[in-house]
């Protein structure tokens, strides 16, 4: 009884703790898909340059931990270049994070363009569509249903890793259970935190499966 | 000058040369059927016609403008990328798997490049795209997916879609070879109506008795060449070439 309690009076700030996770996780992957988009049109591009460029990127930040992206955000860059110091630590989550989500999707989203059958570019293309419209009208339309699930990985991916945000002293979830749990001195804090962390990415696990349905009305 | 003139073309895959200095004219409103074994280089042919190969040496002329030449795989040709794309536009290609947009109904499959490429307003290209759709036998269709539709209306939508361009010319890429043998007379059916309303058109075909009834000229290719070329009647009767004879009994 005295646990559940305890478990009760530590929920209001756990929720409101979360409240980074949930937005970090959120804009991360938003603006991860949208420079996804434009590394993924670079990957596969008939410039050489441009395709070496982003395949460099993607190498660098999916090849290295994010914990050390985001650590050289904070830490180390203000010390190599001053004026980039940030005051903000959710700032430079967010950065770290969507830099290192956007080479994870933009790899997503070009498997995903190049499923598509090549007959459909030919087709748009011998209709005289320029190559930028038969991407965003026949090809990426298409390839968005083949998009969900792999970006809804990629979400509950992010959401979990988030927890790393702890490591610059940012207050989310995860920073909040370690701190009840060293004044407290108690285990017991990580039961309602995790289940938070399981009800989060089932509401999102939902959400995506929604989407899913949603964009198979025409097959 | 004929509609087409196709001047010594040739394109090879590295060493393979899948085309080899091949010619032919065609004139405004002739209808063309090509025959000959696969591996002949029938569709590649069709494909170099609107650049979807690109071929390494020869010209093409379309409507007297000239749209290809190339020597030693080098681009000479003097035009910007807007003058190559409008003399492009005076073909349509219609391919063997359709290739409908599958997110788009029938209405809006027909609409898209008129809209997007032509710049029409929408309700002038709806209007035309939906007696495109009525001459193709569909007008019951206009909001439906290609997958609710059986691989000859799909292939009839794909005609549709692509007179919606206002073609000079008509490739027809082995229209019929993959539909189910009860559905190639309604496809075969709508490319005899075109052919008899003058449209200048090229099919890569396997239909025989299509070529017979509705070729003004039948072109037999054999290994990257055009092995004879003639009129249906004359070509279908007495076969100059062995090779033409051999397919020829092959496949009637």
């Amino acid at each position: 009884m005295r646990n559940l309690e305890l478990v009760m009076g530590w929920l209001p700030s756990l929720i409101f703790a979360s409240r980074i996770t949930i937005s970090l996780s959120v804009i991360s992957v938003v603006i991860g898909m949208l420079a996804g988009v434009f590394i993924a049109l670079g990957r596969i591009s008939a410039n050489g340059a441009l395709r070496k460029a982003c395949g460099i990127y993607i190498f660098i930040f999916r090849g290295t931990p994010l914990l050390m992206q985001l650590f050289f955000v904070w830490y180390a860059l203000p010390l190599a270049i001053p004026w980039l110091a940030m005051q903000d630590r959710f700032l430079a989550a967010c950065i770290a994070f969507s830099i290192n989500s956007a080479a994870y999707q933009a790899e997503i989203i070009r498997a995903a363009i190049q499923s598509i059958d090549p007959g459909q570019m030919e087709a748009a293309r011998s209709l005289g569509l320029t190559y930028g419209q038969a991407m965003r009208l026949v090809i990426i339309p298409q390839s968005i249903k083949r998009l969900i699930p792999p970006v809804g990985n990629e979400f509950i991916m992010v959401l979990k890793d988030t927890s790393l945000v702890s490591t610059i002293a940012l207050v989310d979830l995860m920073k909040h259970t370690s701190q009840i749990q060293s004044s407290a001195a108690t285990a017991l804090v990580y039961l309602p935190s995790a289940c938070l962390y399981l009800i989060f990415t089932a509401v999102f696990t939902f959400l995506f499966n929604y989407l899913e349905k949603r964009h198979s009305v025409y097959e | 000058m004929a509609l087409i003139e196709i001047e010594n073309i040739s394109k090879s895959f590295g060493a393979l040369n899948v085309l080899k200095d091949i010619s032919l004219s065609v004139e405004q409103g002739e209808v063309v059927c090509i025959i000959g074994p696969s591996g002949a280089g029938k569709s590649t042919f069709l494909r170099s016609l609107n650049h979807l190969e690109t071929i390494s040496d020869g010209r093409i002329y379309i409507d007297g403008k000239l749209l290809d030449d190339r020597k030693d795989g080098v681009n000479r040709s003097p035009l910007t990328k807007k003058e190559e794309s409008d003399i492009l536009l005076e073909m349509e290609i219609v391919f063997q798997r359709f290739n409908l947009f599958p997110h788009m109904t029938t209405l809006e499959n027909v609409m898209l490049a008129p809209v997007h490429v032509r710049k029409q307003p929408k309700e002038a290209a709806r209007a035309a795209a939906v007696d495109l759709i009525e001459k193709v036998g569909l007008s019951d269709k206009l909001d439906v997916f290609p997958s609710k539709l059986s691989g000859g209306q799909q292939q009839r939508v794909a005609i549709a879609r692509a007179l919606a361009m206002n073609p000079k010319i008509m490739l027809f890429d082995e229209p019929t070879s993959a539909l189910d043998p009860e559905l190639v007379g309604e496809v075969l059916a709508v490319i005899k109506k075109l052919a008899s309303e003058g449209m200048t058109m090229l099919v890569v075909t396997h239909e025989i008795g299509f070529a017979r009834d509705v070729a003004d000229k039948v072109v037999f290719m054999y290994d990257g060449i055009i092995l004879e070329e003639g009129a249906p009647a004359e070509l279908f009767a007495k076969p100059k070439h062995e090779r033409t004879k051999a397919f020829l009994q092959a496949v009637l």
